[in-house]
Formats: structure tokens, sequence, C-alpha cells
């Protein structure tokens, strides 16, 4: 574990040197909460008003926590630099090392996602309060579960995201996987709580990663109770084996039909 | 003089024409990424169809409003992107030095270099454009006027790429901020001008320029107005010579990093 640690603090030492690049990187972030507390207010004609259970101030912050937790980490640089390594056989660099790649993957990746993690959620409590006036109240046991389950879910998120990159052993080009993906996230996790979708949906969200990426974290921030918190937590661990497994099975097989063209 | 632009404008459409050729070259792959560019832009029709269940109108547009405002923006993006990939990358050429091959040729520098590259997942977004102009209810006179707001939209997205790549000639680095930018003009060009106000609603008809190239198109899409048409033709038509001038007065200031690297 101690080589992973290292990975991790160079990659976190590395991007504290790069607070600009986060800094104006984090106008994008800041521009989709904007966009998105203009959308819900203009929908809420009236402040109280519920639509599927969800009041104006806990829709703001519902889309609040879920962009935070997706906008940590750069999505498409992770899938784009993996598939670009498989392709041009720079992947064989790693094969003999000491290491597992998906666990140099991850680690390398995760000083980055630390710094945006903390810088965003200054940034989106910051607007949240702003935009809202006002924070949900939780207990800092609450607070510590809710923080336990974001992670989690960032972790996991990166983890598919490996997965997608590795993709790039059986097909030309990963991306696109990359694009759907996303855009699953961001329709059926991101902007709207499974509470807005037909009932028959709602099942298949249920079961999905989306689950465990958007919905159950931005849900126990806007309205924890601990049953709930049991079953996000819980779903987070299978989730994250099953994720860990694809990668790992992935890596494996396409690592098998790899061809370094030497040079 | 006009011998010169047409050929300009030969050269031009050969570089254009290579890129393609050199993005058709895996068949398997240039179509996957155009059908994947579809399905992707498709997945927003879910979000829309939810809002408008929850409300008839979101900021004043119908959800035929919306279809073309969709359509407008994909189409804009596919076109800028399939056409002057590169546009988005010149801060890297900039920055690398990597425009020293690009000044030794005997025509335009800044045409060269954004269409020596092309995007083929964009030609989803240009397909998706036509499909929702086609939902949104056809008519000759829409397709051609969609088409032309296609054109003067992708110019002015290409323009505001130019501008903002060129800030590498005095700050460097600069590249982050010219994603930013461009990333901003996506952000805003797929939600209803209505629902912002005030400020915010000034801001996308100046600095962050969506209004001339999706809002406007819209509005003369939905109900033809002549004083809106010619404004969005003259802003396409002064920001280009701005882009050009911007540029190259940039480019006095372009030095070479001695890069060597193959252009294939």
């Amino acid at each position: 574990m101690r080589k992973y640690t290292v990975i991790y603090m160079a990659n976190l030492m590395s991007n504290l040197q790069y607070m600009a690049n986060i800094i104006i990187n984090s106008l994008g972030f800041i521009v989709h909460i904007f966009i998105f507390f203009h959308v819900w207010n203009y929908i809420y004609e009236n402040p109280a008003e519920l639509i599927y259970g969800f009041s104006k101030t806990q829709m703001v912050w519902y889309v609040t926590i879920t962009e935070i937790i997706f906008c940590s980490v750069a999505g498409r640089r992770m899938v784009r630099t993996i598939c670009n390594e498989v392709r041009s056989g720079n992947v064989a660099y790693n094969i003999n090392k000491p290491y597992s790649y998906v666990g140099y993957i991850m680690f390398s990746n995760l000083g980055e996602v630390t710094i945006r993690l903390v810088f965003y959620v200054m940034i989106g409590l910051g607007l949240g309060i702003t935009f809202l006036g006002s924070i949900p109240t939780i207990t800092i046991i609450e607070g510590i579960v809710i923080a336990i389950s974001w992670i989690l879910s960032i972790i996991i998120n990166m983890l598919f995201l490996t997965f997608i990159g590795l993709l790039a052993f059986i097909m030309e080009d990963s991306n696109p996987m990359y694009w759907l993906y996303s855009k699953m996230q961001l329709i059926f996790g991101i902007v709207f709580p499974l509470e807005f979708f037909p009932t028959a949906i709602q099942p298949i969200i249920k079961i999905s990663p989306i689950f465990v990426t958007s919905y159950g974290p931005a849900k126990l921030f806007i309205d924890f109770n601990w049953r709930f918190a049991i079953i996000v937590i819980l779903a987070q661990i299978a989730y994250l084996l099953i994720s860990l497994g694809l990668c790992k099975l992935m890596y494996m097989k396409g690592v098998k039909k790899l061809n370094v063209n030497g040079g | 003089m006009l011998m010169e632009v047409k050929n300009q404008i030969n050269v031009t459409l050969k570089s254009i024409k290579y890129s393609i050729m050199k993005e058709m070259l895996n068949k398997g792959t240039f179509l996957m990424n155009i059908f994947f560019m579809i399905l992707n832009d498709a997945s927003f029709i879910i979000q829309w169809i939810i809002i408008y269940n929850i409300k008839e109108d979101v900021g004043g547009y119908t959800f035929n409003q919306v279809l073309l405002l969709w359509g407008i923006a994909a189409g804009i993006f596919g076109v800028s992107r399939f056409l002057f990939k590169n546009a988005f990358h010149l801060s890297d050429f900039i920055t690398n030095g990597k425009l020293d091959s690009y000044l030794v040729q005997p025509k335009n520098v800044l045409l060269a270099v954004i269409s020596s590259s092309s995007d083929s997942s964009a030609l989803g977004d240009i397909f998706y454009g036509y499909i929702l102009v086609f939902l949104s209810g056809f008519t000759v006179i829409k397709f051609l006027l969609f088409t032309l707001f296609m054109i003067t939209g992708a110019i002015i997205v290409t323009d505001i790429a130019i501008i903002l790549g060129s800030l590498s000639f005095w700050i460097n680095r600069s590249d982050i901020l010219a994603d930013t930018g461009n990333g901003l003009m996506t952000n805003f060009a797929t939600y209803p001008d209505g629902i912002f106000k005030g400020s915010a609603r000034a801001m996308l008809y100046s600095i962050i320029p969506v209004g001339v190239t999706v809002y406007m198109p819209v509005q003369v899409l939905t109900s033809f107005n002549y004083s809106m048409f010619f404004i969005i033709n003259v802003i396409t038509l002064i920001l280009t010579f701005f882009t050009f001038f911007i540029f190259y007065k940039g480019l006095r200031k372009y030095s070479s990093s001695n890069l060597m690297f193959s252009k294939i």
C-alpha cells in the first residue's frame, strides 16, 4: 500500500503547483450550478411548491451535490489518457512495474481529485448558501456518513471510468462509451432525482451505478435518514467490488492481446 | 485579388478534404463515433421531456422551439469541430511552436492551421441538428435558414475559439482559459435565454455571444425577422475580420520553439 501512497502524494503535490488551472477549470462547474439554479428558479414559480416531493431548495442542493461529486473527477481526460495509453502501446511500460495498473491509474488521479473535491465543496456550499440562504441541517455523525458516501461514490465513478478507458483493448476508441456513460449519469442522476422518472424506469435506476454515484449521496445530504444511509453505503460497497472486479478482468484479458510495435 | 481568394478557398477545401480522409482511415471507428455522438446528443431530449411534463413553457420556449435550439446548437458545434477542429487547439500550436510548418506555406496561415484536422464525431452533431429540425416541423425555407444559421454560428464559435486561443501569443499557459471559454459557449447555448434575467442575459448577447449564434436564429426560424437576420450576418462578418486581426497581431509575437514533429 505504501507505493500507492507515494503515487498519490506525488500526484497531489504536483497538482498543488497548478492551483490556477483548477481555479480556472472551476468556472465550468460554477456555470453549471448557475444554469441549474436559474432553470429551477423558473420552474418553481412558488418557492413553497413541491414537485415530486422536492422543494426548490432541495432541488438546487441536489444538483449542487451531484455536480460536486461528478465534476471532482476529470472523467473525459481520465478515459482519454487510458484509451491513448492502450492504443499507443504505452501501457506496456506499466506491465513490468511492481504495482497493479488499475491501482496506479486510481492513485495517480486521486491526488487531483482530492484537490478538486475540497475546492468544489467550498464553492458548491458557498453558491448554495448564496442562492438559497440556508443549508440542510445535519448532525456531525450524519455529516461523516454523508462524507463517506461521497468519497465512495467518487471512487466507484473513477473505477467505472477506468473500465471504460480499458475497453480500448477490445475496441479502437472507447471515448464514445464515455460520452454515453456521462450522459446517462447526467440525465438519470445529476439533473433529476429518480422520483422524476416514470415508475417503470425507477427500479432500473435504483439497481444501476447511478444510484450509488449520484442519487444516493445527494439524497442523503438533502433528506438524511439512517435506513436509507445504510442502503446507500451497502450498495456502494457492492458496486465498489463489482467495478474493481470489472477493471481487473478487463485489464487481465486485454493485456494478453497487447501488441507492442516497438520504437 | 479574386484569383487569390479563389486559390485560398481551393487550398482550404483541399485541406479540409484530406483531414476528413484521414479520419475515415478506420471506417468502423468513424461510423461508430458518428452514431454514438447522435445517441449522446439525443439523451438530452429526455431531460426536456421531463421538464415540459412539469411546466408547459420554459423561458418562453415551447418544446418545438427547444428542439430547434438544440438542433442549431448541435449543428453549430458540429460544423465548427468537423471543419476547423484545430481552432480549438490553437493554444497548443502557439505555445509549443507548432506553427512553424504553416508559416512557410505561401497561403493563409490561420486557415491552414484550423482546417488541418477534423473531428469525425462532430458529423454526428450535424446529423442530429438536421434530425431535430425535421422533428420540429419541416419546411424548405426552415431547412435553408437552419443551414445558413448553422454556418454563421459555426463561424462565430470558431472565431471565439481562435481569439481565446490567440491569447497564448501574450499569456503563457492560457490553454485552460481558452478551454473554459469554449465550454461556456456550449453550456449556455443549450438552455433558453428566457430563464436568465438582467446582467446574465445581457452577457449572453455580448461577452458570450450565444444570443447571436443560437437564440436569435431560433427567433428568426420561428417567425422571420429581417432586422435580426441582418444583425446575425453582420456580426458574423465583423467578428471574423476582428478574429483575423487579433491572430495576425499576435503572430508577430510568435517565436518558434525549434520543435520537430511530423504532420501525417
